[in-house]
């Protein structure tokens, strides 16, 4: 290995190190949340729904909750380690190194995708388990998840880098992650929402992230998926755009 | 704000160097201009002919930190902090595993290793960050106050430690509140105040060029307290 892939090595395992240290908290708990979702609106409330869009309900909610697992984590996990560094000043050892700011933010991005990409996978294999959940289009669904969790993983990135202290990142998820995916869809389908409602969810980004996951295991979606896969790519380019000029600049990282 | 103004330093490879000055003079603010923690408006840093800005990974090659405060990650165990942080400077397994041996033993952190670092007391953090500067072999070693709040057995300690290293070649620049451990250790010494270099030389040139008796008189004739030097303070009768 050269120096540079050592480097890179160690920031990334550094980071997921982090989150298998503490694994109760950041593997644990977020799939306990997630099987308790499967059984209230999947066995509890499902068997009362029946179908959507000739789906059965809780295979129609399964796909949602993978991306909500995928992306609440990527988003949790960067915030998280980056504002935490920061506060015990442990980040510094990073930003003094030969480490170069792509380096520096890749790593913190695919520690963040890492942890978000096993839970979302354990989510799915437990749904599995359950339900026969079917994968229709793996084409779409392999780079829609990649996507969402690269997405997501920037955005913790950036709220991390923002952060000032716990509450700027317990503000963001609260206040704006969370309900923006539950608003999206995750539990139900658009089209059964009154006006204006159904109009205003089309302009909830993660609207399309649930449909082109919902799409890629069940194959039914309410938007053009290219166009959303396209939406996606260039969100998700224009933030680790953001980023990297940040890192580079060392906004609030270096004085 | 202004931290650093026309500051001009040069420091000899092998030499001991000591950086005083009062709280807020700029000595952090010049060394984390040299470690990459800050970004100088204008201006260069050479380290061993690397620029710190433009060839920052060769010149951070070259440095290691151990900062004024105890910076450590809580996650970490004494060993992993020691094995990342050569890892970050591209250190190869089985060098940084010998490495790390070789460090733990040296600051007596051995039967610490796999101990979280939010479990040491401050003394062993102390050591502990001293031996993650020294960790990928740099050839400065930049000590930001290393001995602030320790006890005098560990102060002398690192004293020795690094007059051993500083032997061995490795270059250091020292910043401390302690005069006397400037006096002891350091080749040569420079003054800062307010951003800008003020004084530089040995301590008796300082002194000479104070027009006082010694360093610490000089600094207090610096910092404008000259009524506070010990020479006027009455000794207690027996």
């Amino acid at each position: 290995m050269s120096a540079a892939q050592i480097r890179f090595a160690t920031l990334w395992r550094r980071e997921v190190n982090r989150f298998m240290k503490i694994k109760k908290q950041t593997l644990g708990a977020p799939l306990l949340e997630t099987f308790l979702y499967i059984s209230v609106f999947g066995a509890a409330l499902g068997s009362r729904v029946g179908d959507l869009h000739g789906i059965d309900y809780v295979v129609f909610v399964i796909p949602g909750l993978i991306m909500m697992s995928l992306s609440i984590n990527s988003f949790t996990n960067n915030s998280s380690s980056i504002l935490q560094q920061k506060f015990q000043g442990a980040i510094q050892d990073q930003l003094s190194s030969p480490a170069s700011p792509l380096e520096l933010l890749l790593a913190f991005t695919f520690g963040g995708f890492m942890r978000g990409l096993i839970v979302s996978g354990l989510t799915f294999v437990v749904a599995s388990l359950l339900v026969d959940l079917p994968v229709d289009h793996i084409l779409v669904l392999v780079p829609s998840l990649f996507l969402v969790g690269f997405f997501f993983s920037q955005l913790g990135v950036l709220i991390g880098v923002r952060a000032e202290q716990f509450d700027d990142v317990a503000f963001a998820q609260t206040f704006v992650l969370t309900p923006l995916i539950f608003l999206g869809g995750v539990f139900y389908s658009a089209t059964l929402l009154p006006q204006p409602y159904q109009t205003l969810t089309h302009f909830n980004p993660i609207y399309y992230m649930i449909n082109l996951v919902r799409y890629g295991f069940v194959g039914f979606s309410e938007v053009s998926i290219p166009l959303s896969l396209l939406a996606l790519t260039a969100a998700a380019a224009a933030i680790f755009a953001v980023n990297l000029r940040l890192f580079t600049n060392g906004y609030k990282l270096r004085a | 704000m202004e931290a650093l103004r026309g500051v001009s330093l040069e420091i000899a490879p092998g030499e001991l160097f000591a950086l005083l000055g009062p709280n807020g003079a700029g000595k952090s603010t010049l060394i984390h201009c040299a470690t990459g923690l800050a970004q100088p408006t204008s201006g260069s840093i050479r380290i061993f002919g690397h620029d710190a800005i433009g060839d920052y990974g060769a010149a951070r090659q070259a440095v290691g930190l151990a900062p004024q405060e105890l910076n450590l990650d809580w996650f970490l165990t004494v060993e992993e902090t020691l094995d990342y942080h050569a890892g970050y400077f591209g250190m190869p397994k089985r060098e940084r595993r010998e490495r790390t041996k070789e460090l733990l033993e040296t600051f007596s952190l051995t039967e610490k290793a796999d101990e979280r670092t939010r479990t040491l007391s401050g003394g062993m953090k102390r050591r502990l960050i001293l031996a993650r500067a020294m960790m990928h072999r740099p050839r400065l070693l930049i000590l930001d106050e290393p001995t602030a709040g320790v006890d005098v057995e560990l102060r002398l300690e690192l004293w020795h430690y690094v007059q051993r290293i500083n032997q061995e070649g490795t270059s250091i620049l020292l910043t401390t509140h302690y005069l006397e451990e400037a006096e002891q250790l350091c080749d040569r010494i420079a003054f800062i105040n307010d951003g800008r270099i003020v004084g530089e030389g040995t301590s008796t040139e300082l002194a000479a060029r104070y027009g006082v008796a010694n360093l610490e008189d000089a600094y207090l004739a610096l910092v404008g307290r000259n009524e506070l030097s010990r020479s006027k303070i009455e000794v207690a009768a027996s």
